[in-house]
């Protein structure tokens, strides 16, 4: 199709994904690998990485297989990425949608309330959010997706500005269907391209903040994330700084290549914004 | 063009354009402190029950008294009216932590905050520009592909992960610098040349963990817009009139290409100020990123909510600034 063949032309993407889909299938296949928890105590603590063949990334400060962290850990770090994503499109694409089809007071009400969200810090509402609610997988989801919803909207709005007089529109009116039938079915599909991509970048971007949750301690507590990791080893930066180093090669990673695939989706999906 | 009469106009759309910002700053640090307020208030257990069992209130009477006094039976409408009323006096609560008022728990912490980003964002933009300047001179070339990879890097980096591994390389290892903390213990005072110039070299491994998450921002987006400005018409026309290259680069795109890059800087004020908060806590550095993890974890709301109003505050101050800067590059624009 050409959307892969366009997708693939851009070999950073294809890298990228490639990276994505084994650090995927490694999360998948975390309990075939690593059965029991990972946060079992299994051999002296502080081993180096390549000191023990049995634990190829050593053992942090009580002693628990680093490898074995990281490898459970990814399916969490994933997971939250893609869920806090959905939830930042989710309400992005809703308010976006509104305003820029309805216009008016409609949509400067929209615009102040993303200029409030863009306003308050927002990593600190984040732990104020998490802090409040409890610190569970779900509230940390919502909390990051409720301030990372903006530039989705604002995109989503300027497309339906765009094509909310369009011919196909108006035709669509003048045969009587409904505007919710109009806005889901007949403009959101041509809308979606440029939304897509942003959200790809939004995966990343959450990344990175539920890791700078977890590295404050306000982590869920039964998750051993990736930043948690490198925050549990921060005490030992003079002696072992490899427990701290670890973890964050991973999440650079996962977030590089998360960043590429944006990249490849954007010159498939909309050539005109290439560059950008 | 430099007439005294263009200049005072200009002058007078600035003021206007600052009227109309502060006029607009009202409904949104109204909204700031209802979504909080509101937030807040949804938190199990109340502020009353938190206070009472730290401080080991026990007798019936006293709290009935403390609960009269903070107005906990008003209604949630009342109280937050209370509240928005008290701030319009510059009264943000009394902080039972600090024994002291909120306003000035936070302003003690502020300044340490402000210096922090203040120089990250002034690093990120001299390195992002430069680096961006550089790569849309040299586009297609190795100086492109070194740009671009590692602008890719610190964009994946996370800062609080990058700022210790500095710590590791240039503190532990090679003893370069200071691991954490603002100033020496037992050094200079801050009111001598060595006191500042310690302070500086406290600041050095912070700065560049916040800022080359944003450096790199920079340059990609730097990059972009200078290529698409060099294509521009007024371009080719300064070239045609005989000057040189680096002449119309520097006199001409750069400024204009600068525009893109402000708008990101604006957006991304708040998200500075909260990446801060991070940072500080892998240096230790004495900014309101301490207080407000001690207030969140011992729910001290009256210290949160302060820093939330506060911190918007300076987000929207932040803001005009590059509103005006934004208008001196680009005097067409006329700012809704």
């Amino acid at each position: 199709m050409d959307f892969a063949s366009r997708f693939s032309r851009n070999r950073g993407a294809l890298a990228g994904a490639f990276v994505i889909l084994l650090v995927a299938l490694t999360a998948l296949a975390a309990p075939l690998f690593y059965p029991t928890d990972p946060l079992r105590i299994v051999a002296q603590p502080e081993l180096w990485p390549g000191e023990d063949p049995a634990f190829p990334l050593g053992t942090d400060s009580l002693g628990r297989d680093i490898l074995a962290m990281i490898v459970h850990g990814a399916r969490a770090t994933l997971l939250i990425g893609l869920f806090a994503s959905a939830v930042a499109t989710v309400i992005g694409v809703g308010v976006g949608a509104t305003a820029g089809y309805f216009g008016g007071w409609i949509d400067e009400l929209a615009m102040r309330a993303a200029e409030l969200f863009q306003t308050i810090p927002n990593l600190i509402f984040v732990l104020t959010i998490v802090v409040i609610l409890g610190s569970t997988l779900e509230n940390i989801v919502i909390a990051i997706g409720i301030v990372t919803w903006t530039p989705i909207a604002r995109m989503t709005r300027a497309e339906f500005l765009a094509l909310r007089d369009r011919e196909f529109v108006q035709a669509c009116r003048a045969m009587g269907m409904g505007n919710l039938r109009i806005i889901l079915g007949e403009i959101l599909p041509n809308a979606l391209p440029p939304v897509i991509v942003l959200s790809s970048l939004v995966v990343a971007g959450a990344i990175l903040f539920e890791s700078a949750v977890s590295f404050l301690g306000l982590g869920d507590p039964n998750v051993a994330s990736w930043g948690r990791l490198v925050g549990d080893g921060r005490q030992l930066i003079r002696s072992s700084w490899y427990i701290c180093a670890i973890p964050g090669v991973a999440i650079m990673i996962t977030v590089l290549c998360l960043n590429l695939i944006g990249d490849g989706l954007n010159d498939a999906l909309n050539p005109k914004l290439r560059d950008r | 063009m430099a007439g005294g009469l263009a200049v005072s106009s200009r002058q007078l759309a600035a003021l206007r354009l600052l009227r109309r910002r502060l006029v607009q700053a009202v409904p949104l640090m109204l909204g700031v402190v209802v979504i909080n307020f509101v937030l807040i208030h949804l938190a199990p257990g109340s502020f009353l029950e938190l206070m009472t069992a730290e401080n080991q209130v026990s007798d019936p009477a006293t709290v009935e008294l403390l609960r009269k006094t903070y107005g906990m039976d008003d209604p949630l409408w009342l109280q937050l009216a209370k509240y928005v009323w008290a701030l319009l006096h510059f009264d943000f609560g009394f902080s039972y932590r600090q024994n002291m008022p909120v306003l000035q728990a936070i302003t003690i912490n502020l300044p340490a905050t402000l210096l922090l980003m203040v120089s990250s964002i002034a690093l990120a933009f001299a390195v992002g520009v430069a680096a961006g300047v550089v790569a849309s001179m040299k586009v297609r070339t190795a100086w492109d592909t070194v740009v671009s990879v590692v602008a890719m890097f610190f964009f994946a980096a996370p800062s609080f992960w990058l700022g210790i591994m500095m710590i590791v390389l240039f503190a532990v290892k090679l003893g370069w610098m200071p691991v954490g903390g603002m100033i020496t213990i037992g050094g200079p005072g801050i009111e001598s040349v060595g006191g500042v110039l310690d302070i500086l070299h406290h600041l050095i491994l912070p700065t560049l963990a916040l800022g080359l998450f944003y450096a790199a921002i920079y340059a990609r987006v730097m990059r972009s817009s200078m290529l698409e400005v060099s294509q521009l018409d007024f371009v080719r026309t300064a070239r045609a009139k005989g000057l040189s290259r680096r002449q119309v680069t520097i006199g001409h795109v750069l400024r204009n290409a600068l525009l893109p890059v402000v708008t990101i800087l604006g957006v991304q004020m708040g998200t500075v100020l909260a990446g801060s908060v991070v940072i500080e806590s892998v240096f230790s550095w004495p900014g309101i990123g301490s207080l407000l993890f001690d207030s969140v974890s011992s729910r001290n709301y009256p210290v949160v909510l302060g820093i939330m109003v506060l911190g918007s505050l300076v987000v929207i101050a932040a803001n005009i600034m590059v509103d005006l800067l934004y208008m001196w590059l680009d005097p067409r624009i006329e700012i809704r």
